[in-house]
């Protein structure tokens, strides 16, 4: 099989329960990497490459899928909090309605024990203006491919991985927002108070399960962390009522209203002064990454993919919806103002020292396997005409009743012995039509 | 056309000129196909660039069409043949930035002359034979071991 390079394979990040799944299809149908089959009628089992994209889990209408989450309790409890250093993710702001402000929510984080909280709104500036010096570094290299891919979102990176490969190559080794605070805070804690690197614990607020996993299991693109991750829903109750209860004046939050942006799609390059696009929404995506695999868009510069739609805002840890969040957002980058609070010199500096670099951790290294020997690609060209001499005898009502997304990945299946034409619903009335009675 | 070699898998598609809205279709058929034999992907990026590139050119210029998707041992070949007006001036044709496109192509942003010079680049040989009035047959070969 193409595709499953080990390296980036990891244990799926859903779960089925068997008690509630009745073996409908509409997570296998909604999988954009086919991973998923109901063989023999019976429960969901996810088999293939899982790329944490979450499709399943809003699809299933009696919640039999769920996301594998950390156990985050104890963070509550105040003697662990203390040390924690909480770093969290800029959609939190846009969760409490249009009367509380980044600064409150930072503030709120301080009242409940945190005692160290980092904001990456102007990390994300510093960021969107070392990408666009990127930008204009490759663009002067003759024949680099464009456009470059945000490394942003972990899904569309491993969308590229499993289906896009050739794409990889276009991810800036740029560090992201989250990496560089990770990084900067801990260095700094750690020079301050003599402590080693290893004993700084961070906790991650974000409303993202696929950060949750990259963080949780080491697993690329990102450099690794050993840090605590949890979602916005988990920590919102209390989160809430600390808010309410601010007497504090304290500032802790220095972004114009571009860096806070980056929360929603079009935020993030909204502060790159390039020719740039964003996309969001899973369908969109696969759907420009296709056209980008056959070299058009190349007159664009940089190509902003979130899988969920209007960006992170609309991601599944969070709490209010989507849209709301967007308006509350728009009213905060008004009051900002629209204006980058960084000074440009500086940041120029550090990115010509290498400060914003990051190796994308063994997933963009090495170059393309070696080309096929002639029997493999007899071997791929045999089950291929196999695949489609099978296609031939199928209904194509594209039904899914057999447990497989469609009638061409059915045929896959049945070409690879995974599953036998019988599990055709309608076999018995093609093997009439088609006068077939040889044994299968 | 000189296609001494086996093909081992064969394939046909046909393309519809002035079809706009489902302009694309064939080449990311090409390049599912490839993918699922498992060519390495720089393969893959090439010769669906070149399938993309043909097709959109009979969208816009050529008659009803018929792309041949060949695979022989050693290489993949497309041919792509057209019973369209043809080309007038080939040497013309594929310099970079000429284009006979109409203003409503170039609106849609296609039709920057960029087609025959950029498929040009991403085969490894590659044939065109083009009479004014009868069509255009261009055929594309792709070495699956680059030397």
């Amino acid at each position: 099989m193409p595709n499953s390079d080990p390296h980036i394979y990891r244990a799926p990040y859903v779960q089925v329960d068997e008690t509630l799944c009745n073996g409908c299809v509409l997570c296998v149908k909604a999988c954009p990497t086919k991973a998923i089959r109901v063989r023999d009628l019976k429960a969901a089992q996810v088999e293939g490459s899982c790329i944490n994209c979450g499709e399943c889990v809003r699809a299933c209408p009696r919640r039999a899928i769920k996301e594998i989450t950390p156990q985050s309790v104890d963070v509550f409890h105040k003697e662990v909090i203390g040390d924690l250093v909480v770093c969290p993710s800029t959609v939190i702001y846009t969760q409490f309605g249009e009367n509380v402000l980044p600064n409150d929510v930072l503030l709120g984080l301080t009242i409940m024990g945190f005692n160290y909280v980092h904001d990456q709104t102007y990390t994300s500036e510093l960021y969107q203006f070392a990408m666009e010096l990127y930008i204009g570094e490759t663009r002067k290299i003759a024949d680099f491919p464009f456009p470059l891919i945000s490394p942003i979102c972990p899904v569309v990176i491993w969308l590229i991985a499993y289906r896009f490969p050739s794409l990889l190559k276009r991810i800036p080794p740029i560090a992201t927002p989250r990496e560089i605070v990770t990084r900067e805070a801990k260095s700094r804690l750690s020079t301050k108070y003599g402590v080693e690197l290893e004993n700084i614990k961070m906790l991650h607020i974000t409303p993202c399960p696929a950060v949750m996993m990259a963080m949780k299991e080491n697993a690329p693109p990102y450099v690794p962390y050993g840090d605590r991750v949890m979602g916005i829903n988990n920590i919102y109750e209390p989160l809430i009522k600390n808010i309410q209860e601010l007497d504090d004046d304290r500032i802790l939050h220095h972004s114009s209203g571009v860096g806070i942006g980056s929360a929603m799609s079009g935020g993030e390059i909204a502060g790159i002064n390039r020719n740039c696009l964003a996309v969001s929404g899973l369908h969109q995506t696969i759907r420009y990454l296709e056209n980008i695999e056959m070299g058009l868009l190349s007159e664009v510069d940089y190509v902003e993919f979130r899988v969920c739609l209007e960006g992170c805002i609309g991601g599944p840890f969070t709490v209010i919806d989507r849209y709301r969040a967007k308006r509350h957002l728009q009213k905060m980058i008004q009051m900002f103002g629209v204006e980058k609070r960084i000074k440009y010199a500086y940041v120029r500096k550090l990115y010509k020292e290498g400060w914003f670099f990051t190796s994308r951790h063994g997933l963009l290294a090495g170059d393309d396997p070696p080309p096929l020997t002639t029997s493999a690609i007899l071997e791929g060209i045999e089950r291929q005409n196999r695949v489609e001499e099978i296609l031939k005898f199928l209904p194509r009502k594209e039904c899914s009743v057999c447990g497989c997304p469609d009638c061409r990945t059915f045929a896959e299946d049945v070409a690879d012995g995974r599953a036998k034409l019988q599990d055709c619903f309608l076999w018995e009335k093609q093997k009439e039509r088609f006068k077939i009675h040889l044994p299968p | 056309m000189p296609n001494d070699h086996k093909p081992i898998l064969l394939k046909t598609f046909e393309i519809m000129p002035r079809d706009f809205t489902r302009a694309g279709e064939v080449s990311i058929k090409v390049q599912g196909t490839l993918k699922s034999i498992g060519f390495n992907s720089d393969l893959v990026r090439r010769a669906s660039i070149c399938a993309y590139e043909s097709e959109m050119n009979v969208v816009m210029y050529g008659g009803e069409a018929i792309m041949v998707l060949f695979i022989s041992s050693d290489r993949i070949t497309l041919d792509v043949k057209d019973d369209g007006p043809g080309i007038e001036d080939v040497d013309l044709a594929l310099q970079e930035g000429y284009s006979t496109a109409l203003p409503e192509y170039r609106e849609m942003g296609f039709g920057a002359g960029m087609g025959l010079p950029n498929i040009k680049k991403n085969t490894d040989s590659f044939k065109i034979y083009s009479e004014k009035g009868k069509g255009t047959h261009l055929s594309m070969d792709f070495y699956i071991d680059r030397k």
